[in-house]
């Protein structure tokens, strides 16, 4: 089988599995909401309501599209694609299991789309391109409330990403690669009769890394995008149908990038703790669940904590985890150098 | 103007007539003073009492009266709610409710029943009589027009004394003695006479009732307009009453003295149904080729209308005498400018004239169309002479109906007509027809055969579409001053 | 004026993080509550006699309607839903109603009529669910509103009840 078909092949596995896994996680975010607050949530739609994202997909392709009066035509529609392509598109450097993956007699090589040797570069590269789909509809929408939506977004995506990349830096310097099967491989192994992960290694870094993705993907409790009692729905207030759709789901794809990227950072990738040449199916399975915990703590924390003020934010963006992050790598360099 | 004294009224010097009953100068100043058996219409008898006040003249004490059987006498001092005459009043009432039913539910008088007013504003919930209440006919028939339910008289004598003093005609006596007294005619003969429905507006409560409105509505639900009788050339001032979606329940006497006081025929008061016609044009309708009826706006009609005065000859103008002052003024201007002399149907006097208020003549507004100059034409003679011209337009109300339905169907093809009537005459011979308004629908007045101008006011909107005549005639007389290419704009 | 004492954080509190996982323990535990959600078409709540649903017409045990179309409730109703056209009939009470119309589009479901009617005849059922795919086909007719005393005796003994014990709690 040449190597095109197999990439094919392994393309629409991931990408079906990453959609999949945010349809999955609207029903999720509604379910978990549901059981916190005494209720059921959704239930009437297939078994224990599992086809909901399904329905509500049929809905939003039914609902009316609607282009504001003054709003820039083109802009707007593009602002949708602009905020979900790159959330996917960074799914592509995420290695889900080490070693080889043979079924039916053929040889699928390694489960990711493809391997970079700068893949931590490529992921917040491209992942950071997220914030202009954000800012282009704040501001082709023609709405203030939009546009207030778009500049607070662009404005908290920038200052985190500073620390998350100070934080990303970290990590690298200890493992001396930004190839993401490097920084995994790296793991690998006891450290103090725990796991080598970094999330052993590195607390800090860990801690701020996992609240700085929170800013990063707009989420609770750092939705200023959104903000609904101030901003009516933020900077998505003007969309609606499918491109309001396609927002929610670059939402979703980019919560599940960055809770695969945590895993790969922070919880030795793939690995199965303390049993290094685990099949691959099992360390695709380990994969799953570091990240599912990962999703789950989205959800978790979204429905326990209030939202932050907007000057609170960035209070604690440019005060408090810039110069924390900043130690964090010097600690860092001085130990990886001596 | 009769003599006036001075009298002092709940603390205030009122000027009032010593020719009259002292309860008619406390309703005159505004003091309210329940009455049943007074009616300013008939003789005061002071039977019911409730309309006892305290009288102080001179140097006597104070004594509890009743108001409507004291005559006003200068420096009488009058006090209408002094205690002693509210309890004689109070006791009163408890006694007149002593046998009266609790029908109020069913009673078609609720609402505008003064017995249930002052129950009401006296709020004693409950009688303290043990005994039953007298059982007595709840039915009892009193010819065509009135039924009698006696269990809910209180035996004012109201209905008697009318019987007596308006048409004089005493049909109705009060027979037997206490409480088996009874309101009856002489060997339960049937009533007769043109004015029995005005015994269902004196009897103060819900004995005497119109068999046509028996059930119709509840009082509460009716729109009260007040309005010009169309029955005949007395115009008598009267009430019409319209329930939901317009349709006329009720119509009663207002009063007017200088046309009809208090009261009005039968023939009137029943002769409505015209009113609720159900076949009713609305717009214009224009008959089309296949010789069926095209409905077209209004103005698309009197367009249609000017065509045909633009290109036929000698044109005829034929008014119902039901038109309005307005409207016959705008119609005399339009006979002008098409060179002719309006006439108005003037029907033949019918049977039910007497030296009350019927005239026998049904033409409502006779005196208005006679001094704006139209001429009054028997039916027969308008038929004749429409026969020698090419157009003719036939106006108003009723118009149809006068001439006769059949007669306008027969008139000859070749002559063109158009008929502005409230429904359609389907017949070949008529080429234009246009809806109008009737006499609940519209403003106008009506001058009565003594000079006395009724005033019509709408209780309800038109058919939709249908323009008030004095527009169509108007917009007709603008068109015909316009050249034909000009209003196709 | 009212003086706010702000209390004086720990440092812990002041940290943050340990508040934030205390919370979390908090909605983590919540999520296995026993749930309170009524599953609303096959498990709705149960009705009493104090429950208002919609008006109804009693069809007293002889057969006939206790309505004699007297218009009070007609005249009580604040949401102009009620329209009655009553005819004559044979029987002792004279009247009935020819044509009695609900429009429950209307209805508010404040029982004025059930109040103001002399005749016990108009009484809140326990029906409340209201759902059609026409306005026209939701103003109900006598027929549709008409029931058997039985089936609301509960309510009628209710409001006789509250009715008997208003009266006597106040003087007159």
């Amino acid at each position: 089988m040449n190597d095109l078909l197999i990439l094919l092949i392994k393309a629409s596995v991931i990408y079906g599995g990453l959609l999949g896994t945010a349809a999955l996680m609207t029903l999720a975010e509604r379910k978990f909401s549901a059981w916190m607050q005494y209720r059921i949530g959704p239930n009437r739609v297939g078994p224990f309501g599992l086809l909901q994202p399904l329905a509500d997909g049929v809905k939003f392709i039914f609902k009316e599209e609607v282009v504001p009066d003054g709003a820039n035509p083109w802009l707007f529609r593009m602002a949708p694609m602009m905020a979900a392509v790159p959330a996917m598109l960074t799914v592509a450097v995420v290695p889900f299991a080490g070693g080889d993956i043979v079924l039916f007699g053929q040889n699928f090589g390694q489960l990711s789309i493809t391997d970079l040797d700068i893949g931590v570069l490529f992921m917040l590269a491209i992942g950071g391109l997220g914030v202009y789909g954000v800012i282009l509809g704040g501001w082709s929408s023609n709405s203030k409330y939009s546009l207030l939506g778009g500049l607070r977004a662009s404005a908290q995506m920038i200052s985190y990403e500073l620390s998350l990349i100070l934080v990303v830096l970290s990590i690298v310097a200890m493992s001396g690669t930004l190839d993401l099967r490097g920084i995994v491989a790296e793991q690998t192994g006891t450290w103090l009769l725990l796991p080598a992960w970094n999330v052993f290694q590195q607390p800090l870094a860990f801690v701020l890394f996992v609240i700085a993705t929170f800013a990063e993907t707009n989420r609770h409790p750092f939705d200023f995008a959104e903000c609904e009692p101030e901003l009516v729905g933020g900077f998505h207030t003007e969309y609606s149908s499918m491109k309001f759709a396609l927002f929610f789901l670059g939402e979703y794809c980019a919560m599940v990038v960055m809770a695969c990227l945590t895993t790969v950072l922070f919880l030795g990738g793939p690995e199965v703790p303390y049993w290094a040449d685990a099949p691959w199916f099992l360390q695709l399975v380990a994969f799953m669940v570091k990240a599912g915990i990962f999703l789950f703590l989205f959800i978790w924390v979204r429905w326990t904590l209030p939202r932050f003020r907007f000057d609170q934010l960035m209070h604690l963006g440019w005060k408090v985890f810039l110069p924390l992050a900043l130690a964090n790598l010097f600690l860092t360099g001085l130990l990886v150098s001596f | 103007m009769s003599e006036t004294v001075t009298i002092t009224l709940n603390g205030r010097e009122v000027e009032a007539d010593p020719k009259k009953p002292l309860i008619a100068a406390c309703h005159e100043h505004g003091e309210a003073v329940p009455h049943y058996c007074y009616h300013p219409g008939l003789t005061p008898v002071g039977s019911c009492r409730i309309c006892q006040v305290q009288v102080k003249q001179g140097e006597a004490p104070p004594r509890t009266v009743a108001a409507c059987r004291t005559p006003v006498a200068a420096g009488m001092v009058v006090d209408t709610e002094a205690a002693p005459a509210h309890e004689a009043r109070r006791q009163c009432l408890e006694f007149l409710l002593k046998n009266h039913p609790l029908d109020c539910p069913i009673c078609d008088k609720a609402g505008e029943c003064t017995l249930q007013d002052y129950a009401f504003q006296e709020g004693q919930g409950k009688g303290r009589s043990v005994e039953p209440r007298r059982k007595l006919p709840k039915r009892k028939d009193l010819g065509e027009v009135i039924l009698l339910d006696n269990e809910r008289c209180i035996l004012c004598s109201r209905c008697v004394r009318f019987m007596e003093e308006v048409p004089k005609t005493p049909q109705l006596c009060i027979a037997g003695r206490g409480s088996h007294s009874t309101v009856e005619t002489w060997n339960d003969q049937p009533l007769t006479g043109n004015y029995q429905g005005n015994l269902a507006d004196v009897c103060p409560v819900g004995a005497l009732t119109l068999r046509k409105f028996r059930f119709q509505a509840r009082v509460w639900n009716l729109l009260k307009v007040a309005s010009t009788c169309p029955g005949c050339s007395r115009g008598c001032a009267v009430t019409v009453e319209v329930l939901r979606h317009g349709a006329l329940k009720r119509v009663r006497p207002r009063h007017e003295p200088a046309v009809n006081g208090w009261w009005m025929c039968d023939q009137g008061r029943f002769g409505f149904e015209d009113a609720n016609r159900p076949d009713r044009l609305a717009g214009g309708a224009l008959r089309s080729q296949s010789g069926g009826w095209e409905a077209v706006p209004t103005d698309a009609a009197l367009e249609t209308t000017r065509d045909m005065f633009a290109v036929h000859g000698e044109a005829r103008i034929v008014a119902s005498p039901f038109v309005t002052v307005e409207e016959g003024r705008e119609l005399a201007a339009l006979a002008k400018t098409i060179g002719c002399r309006p006439v108005f149907v003037s029907p033949p006097p019918n049977e039910w004239a007497d030296d009350l208020l019927h005239t026998g003549d049904p033409a409502p507004n006779r005196r208005g169309l006679s001094e704006l100059g139209f001429e009054a034409l028997p039916p027969d003679e308008i038929l004749a002479r429409v026969g020698e011209v090419e157009v003719v337009l036939l106006v108003g109300e009723r118009v149809a109906d006068l001439i006769g339905r059949e007669a306008v169907a027969a008139l000859p093809e070749a002559l063109r007509v158009i008929l502005m009537d409230e429904a359609l005459v389907d017949s070949p011979a008529v080429d234009v027809a246009i809806g109008v308004p009737n006499y609940i629908e519209r403003t106008g007045t009506w001058i009565n055969v003594d000079g006395h101008a009724g005033r019509l006011n709408p209780a309800r909107p038109a058919p939709p579409q249908t323009w008030t005549l004095v527009r169509s005639l108007d917009y007709l007389h603008t068109l015909l001053h316009t050249e034909p290419q000009g209003a196709r704009r | 004026m009212v003086i706010v004492k702000r209390k004086t954080l720990s440092l812990a509190e002041r940290l943050y993080l340990p508040e934030v996982v205390r919370g979390l323990s908090i909605t983590f535990r919540k999520l296995f509550q026993p749930k309170i959600t009524r599953q609303y078409p096959e498990d709705p709540l149960p009705t009493t006699s104090v429950t208002r649903g919609q008006p109804r017409l009693v069809v007293k045990d002889d057969g006939n309607i206790a309505c004699v179309s007297c218009g009070l409730c007609e005249a009580a109703c604040p949401a102009y839903a009620i329209t009655i056209d009553g005819h004559e009939t044979d029987r002792s009470i004279e009247r009935e109603p020819e044509e009695f119309q609900i429009d429950m589009l209307r209805c508010i479901l404040c029982g004025f009529c059930e109040e103001a009617c002399p005749k016990d005849a108009i009484f809140m059922s326990n029906e409340l669910e209201l759902a059609d795919t026409t306005r026209s086909a939701l103003v109900y007719d006598l027929e549709r509103l008409k029931r058997p005393a039985a089936a609301l005796a509960e309510r009628m003994d209710y409001i006789k009840r509250i009715n008997k014990r208003w009266q006597t709690s106040s003087s007159t």
